[in-house]
C-alpha cells in the first residue's frame, strides 16, 4: 500500500472505484467510437440505401416525396431515404469536406458553377444510357446544367418569371386586360393609370413595385437587354448603359411616390402578411413573380375568386418584337463527389427525369416542366392558366440566369448592397452605386481568376455551352 | 505523494483536457494555419503566405464590419453597463418581492437568441410593432410616428441596441453581488461628512465595484466583438451593409463564398482585436479600477 492511498479509511476501494471510473470513461469513449451509431448502407431486407438531401418543405417537399415512393415502390434494388433540410447547400459543401456526402443532393441552379469549379460533383453524362441528353431539355433550362459538353446537373423544377396583373383593376382603369404592356414605357403608363393615392398623399394601391416582393433585384437589366456578367469574356457589365438605363428605372419609383410613403405602404398591416398579399388584396395592380402564384392564390384566397393575367415582363422599347426576355431558375439534382453508390444514384436521376415523373412533380410545385415539351394534359390541368408562357420563356434565346461564375454569391451581395444605395436615394442616379458595385465585383472577379491560375483550372468562359 | 496526485487529478480532467484539445485547441491551430492558405473547403488549401493578410489592407467590406462592429461594441457595452448598474442599485434596495424582481431581471437572459429574434421582429414591426405602438401611444399627440426600424441603417443599428439590453440580467446579477460586498461603514462614514446620494454612487459604491465594472466590460467586448445570431436573423447585413457585422463577414467567407482561408485570417484578426482590447482594457484597469487590500 503506498502513501498515496492513505489518506481515505479505506484505500483499496479508493484506488479501485478511481481506476474503474477512469477505465470505465476511457471504454465507454473507445466503445462508442467503435461500436457507435454509423449511417446505414443498406436497407433491412438487403437493398442499397440512398441518402437525398432536398432543401424543400411543405406542399414542394411532399411533391418530391410522391417521386420518391413512386421510385422505391418500382424496383426492389435501391431504397431513397429522402431528407429534407434549411441550409442545404451550406450542408452540402461541409459535408462533402469531410467525405461522407449524401448520394443526391438537391440545390439551386446558382450553386452549380462553385461546386463543378471546385470537382465537387460527379458529371451525369450516363443518363445519355437511360435516353437523356441535352434536346431532353428545354433550350434555356440547357445552359443551367450543361458545360463543356457534359451534363452537370439534371433539372428538377424550374421557374421563369412573369408579369402578373389584376384583370379587374385594369378593366376598371380603362386598360384592355387582355392588351397588357409590351414596352417599359406602356408599362409605366399602366401603372400611372392604376395607381391610387389617399387624401393625404399616401398610396393607396401601387401599380407595381419592384420592391415587391424583391426577391429577382439582379435580373431588371435584362429587360433592358442587358446583363451583370458578359459570359464570353469574362467581365462584369454592371455599369452598363442598359444596367443604369434598368436601376434609373427601379429608382423612379421611391423617387416619384416618395420613400417613407413606399416604406409605409409596404409596412401596412394586411390580413395574413406573405410576400403576395399586396397583390392578392388589390393593394398591387400588378406584380413580378413565379408560376407558383395561382396556387398560393388558391390557397390563400380561394380558387377561382381572383381574375388573374400574365404576361411576359415589359422589355425596353425596341426589344417587344424579340422572343420574351425575363429571368429563369431551376433547382438541379447532383451526384457529390464522395457518394457510395453513383451508379444507384443516376439511376434514381434518370426516374425523376421520365416525363411523367417530371410533370408530377412540377405540378405539385406548380412550375412549368424543363423538358423539351410538356403533355397537354399537363398543362390543361396545371393549376396556372400562364404554364405555356412560362413555358415558352425556358424556351427563349433571350431568357437569362444569375451568371456562371463561382463567386456569385459575393457577387450579389455587393449587388444588393449597391441596390438599396440606389433604392434609399442616396445618389441622384444609379450610375455611382452601379460603378461602385462594378469596382468591387471586378475585384471579386480578380480573386476569383487568381484562384483558378493557382489551381491549374479553366476559366468558365471557355466552358460556354459546349454540347448544350 | 504529490505526484500520484498530479497524476490521478491529470487523469481525472483527461477527457475534458481531450475534448478541448481535439474541438478547441486544434480548430484553432487549424485556422492559424488555413489564414496562410487558399482554401474552398472543398478542395486541398494550397499555401498562400501572407495574401489573406495583405488582402484585409485593402478590402472596404472589411472596413466596414469592423467599423459596425466598433460602433455597436462601444455603444451596447455603455448602455449596457449603465442600464445594467442602474438595475442592480435598484434591486439592492429592499422592495417587496425582491427576489421576484430580480428573476424577473435574469429570466430573459436564458431566452435562447434565435427566439429573440423573432419576438423582436414582429415587436419592431413598422405597423404592428410594439415598438411604434409605444412610440405613438405616448407621442402620436405631437405627430411622432415610429420609425421603420430595418428600413435605415441609423434604426435597424438603434434596434439591434436595444435588443442588446435584453440580456443584461447576468451582468446585473454579478453587479447585485459587487454591490454587497460595498462595506457598510464606508456608507456611514459617508453620510457623516454630509455625502449625498449620489456623492455616496460616485465616490464610494462605484470605485468600490470597479473591479466588477472591468470584468464586466471585459465580457461585453468579448461578447460585442463576436456578434453574430440576432443581427443573422433579424436584419441581415441591413440597409446598406449598416449591420453587417465582424463575425458575419467570418462566417460569409467560410461558408457563402467558400473562402475559408480569408474567413480563417478573419478570425485570427478577430482574436488579435479581442486580445488586445482586453489587454488595454486591463492595463487601463490598474490606473482605473480599486482594488479593496491590494
Amino acid at each position: 500500500m503506498d502513501e498515496t492511498s492513505e489518506p481515505t479509511s479505506d484505500p483499496g476501494i479508493a484506488a479501485i472505484s478511481r481506476r474503474v471510473a477512469i477505465g470505465g470513461i476511457g471504454a465507454a469513449a473507445v466503445g462508442y467510437a467503435i461500436l457507435g451509431p454509423r449511417p446505414a448502407r443498406s436497407t433491412g431486407d438487403g437493398r442499397i440505401r440512398l441518402d437525398y438531401w432536398e432543401k424543400w418543405t411543405g406542399h414542394e417537399a411532399a411533391a418530391m416525396q410522391a417521386v420518391v415512393d413512386l421510385f422505391n415502390q418500382s424496383q426492389d434494388r435501391i431504397f431513397v431515404n429522402y431528407l429534407t433540410m434549411g441550409g442545404v447547400d451550406q450542408k452540402a459543401k461541409l459535408a462533402i469536406a469531410a467525405g461522407d456526402p449524401p448520394d443526391v443532393l438537391g440545390l439551386w441552379n446558382r450553386n452549380l458553377p462553385f461546386f463543378d469549379q471546385c470537382g465537387a460533383i460527379q458529371p451525369l453524362d450516363d443518363l445519355r444510357s437511360h435516353g437523356i441528353d441535352a434536346s431532353s431539355y428545354a433550350k434555356a433550362v440547357r445552359p443551367l446544367v450543361f458545360r463543356r459538353g457534359s451534363q452537370l446537373a439534371a433539372p428538377s423544377t424550374p421557374s421563369s418569371i412573369l408579369l402578373y396583373y389584376n384583370k379587374r383593376i385594369l378593366r376598371e382603369c380603362g386598360w384592355d386586360p387582355e392588351k397588357p404592356p409590351r414596352t417599359t414605357t406602356e408599362f409605366d403608363e399602366m401603372i400611372a393609370a392604376t395607381t391610387r393615392f389617399k387624401d393625404n398623399g399616401d398610396v393607396q394601391r401601387a401599380g407595381f413595385l419592384p420592391s415587391d416582393p424583391g426577391w429577382w433585384s439582379w435580373c431588371w437589366g435584362g429587360f433592358w437587354g442587358g446583363t451583370l456578367y458578359d459570359e464570353r469574356t469574362g467581365q462584369a457589365m454592371v455599369d452598363s448603359p442598359q444596367n443604369i438605363a434598368a436601376y434609373d428605372w427601379f429608382q423612379s419609383f421611391p423617387r416619384r411616390w416618395g420613400l417613407e410613403r413606399l416604406r409605409a405602404f409596404q409596412g401596412a398591416p394586411v390580413d395574413n402578411p406573405t410576400p403576395f398579399s399586396n397583390f392578392f388584396t388589390g393593394r398591387l395592380a400588378s406584380t413580378i413573380q413565379g408560376p407558383w402564384l395561382p396556387m398560393f392564390m388558391e390557397t390563400e384566397i380561394g380558387k377561382d375568386v381572383f381574375e388573374y393575367g400574365a404576361t411576359f415582363f415589359p422589355v425596353a422599347p425596341g426589344l417587344e418584337d424579340e422572343p420574351p426576355y425575363g429571368p429563369i431558375e431551376t433547382d438541379i439534382l447532383v451526384i457529390p463527389k464522395g457518394a457510395r453508390n453513383p451508379e444507384a444514384s443516376l439511376e434514381f436521376i434518370a426516374f425523376t427525369q421520365r416525363q411523367e415523373n417530371m410533370e408530377m412533380l412540377c405540378d405539385g410545385h406548380a412550375k412549368p416542366s424543363p423538358l423539351a415539351s410538356s403533355s397537354e394534359s399537363f398543362r390543361a390541368n396545371h393549376k396556372n392558366n400562364a404554364v405555356v408562357a412560362h413555358e415558352e420563356l425556358l424556351q427563349s434565346p433571350n431568357a437569362y440566369t444569375t451568371p456562371w461564375i463561382s463567386s456569385w454569391d459575393e457577387f450579389g451581395m455587393a449587388l444588393g448592397s449597391g441596390l438599396d444605395t440606389i433604392w434609399n436615394l442616396r445618389s441622384d442616379s444609379a450610375r455611382r452605386p452601379l460603378e461602385e458595385v462594378q469596382a468591387e465585383v471586378e475585384a471579386i472577379l480578380q480573386r476569383a481568376g487568381a484562384r483558378r491560375e493557382r489551381r491549374g483550372q479553366r476559366d468558365p468562359w471557355l466552358d460556354l455551352v459546349e454540347g448544350a | 505523494m504529490r505526484h500520484d496526485s498530479t497524476s490521478t487529478g491529470l487523469l481525472w480532467i483527461g477527457p475534458w483536457l481531450l475534448g478541448f484539445s481535439i474541438f478547441t485547441v486544434l480548430p484553432v491551430m487549424l485556422a492559424v494555419w488555413y489564414g496562410f492558405t487558399d482554401y474552398t473547403l472543398l478542395e486541398p488549401p494550397i499555401p498562400v503566405g501572407t495574401d489573406n493578410y495583405t488582402r484585409m489592407l485593402d478590402d472596404p467590406i472589411l472596413g466596414t464590419v469592423l467599423w459596425n462592429t466598433a460602433l455597436f461594441g462601444v455603444l451596447s457595452i455603455v448602455l449596457g453597463t449603465v442600464v445594467s448598474i442602474s438595475l442592480a442599485v435598484l434591486l439592492s434596495n429592499p422592495v417587496r418581492f425582491q427576489s421576484f424582481w430580480r428573476a424577473a431581471v435574469f429570466a430573459p437572459s436564458v431566452l435562447p437568441l434565435v427566439a429573440l429574434a423573432v419576438i423582436f421582429k414582429l415587436g419592431y414591426d413598422p405597423e404592428v410593432g410594439i415598438a411604434n405602438t409605444m412610440i405613438e401611444g405616448a407621442l402620436g399627440w405631437a405627430g411622432v410616428r415610429g420609425p421603420n426600424w430595418f428600413g435605415s441603417g441609423f434604426w435597424a443599428m438603434t434596434a439591434l441596441l436595444l435588443i442588446s439590453l435584453w440580456g443584461v440580467g447576468p451582468a446585473v446579477v454579478i453587479y447585485l453581488a459587487g454591490l454587497r460586498d460595498v462595506p457598510k461603514q464606508l456608507h456611514e462614514a459617508a453620510s457623516i461628512d454630509g455625502v449625498g446620494r449620489w456623492g455616496r454612487f460616485v465616490h464610494v459604491v462605484l470605485p468600490m465595484i470597479s473591479p466588477v465594472i472591468l470584468f464586466n466590460v471585459i465580457i461585453g467586448i468579448i461578447n460585442a466583438a463576436q456578434v453574430f445570431a440576432v443581427p443573422v436573423l433579424l436584419t441581415g447585413e441591413g440597409p446598406e451593409r449598416s449591420t453587417y457585422f465582424h463575425s458575419m463577414y467570418v462566417y460569409d467567407n467560410a461558408f457563402t463564398f467558400g473562402d475559408m482561408g480569408y474567413a480563417s485570417a478573419l478570425g485570427v484578426l478577430q482574436f488579435a482585436i479581442i486580445l488586445l482590447l482586453t489587454g488595454a482594457v486591463l492595463l487601463a484597469g490598474r490606473k482605473l479600477v480599486y482594488y479593496r487590500g491590494a
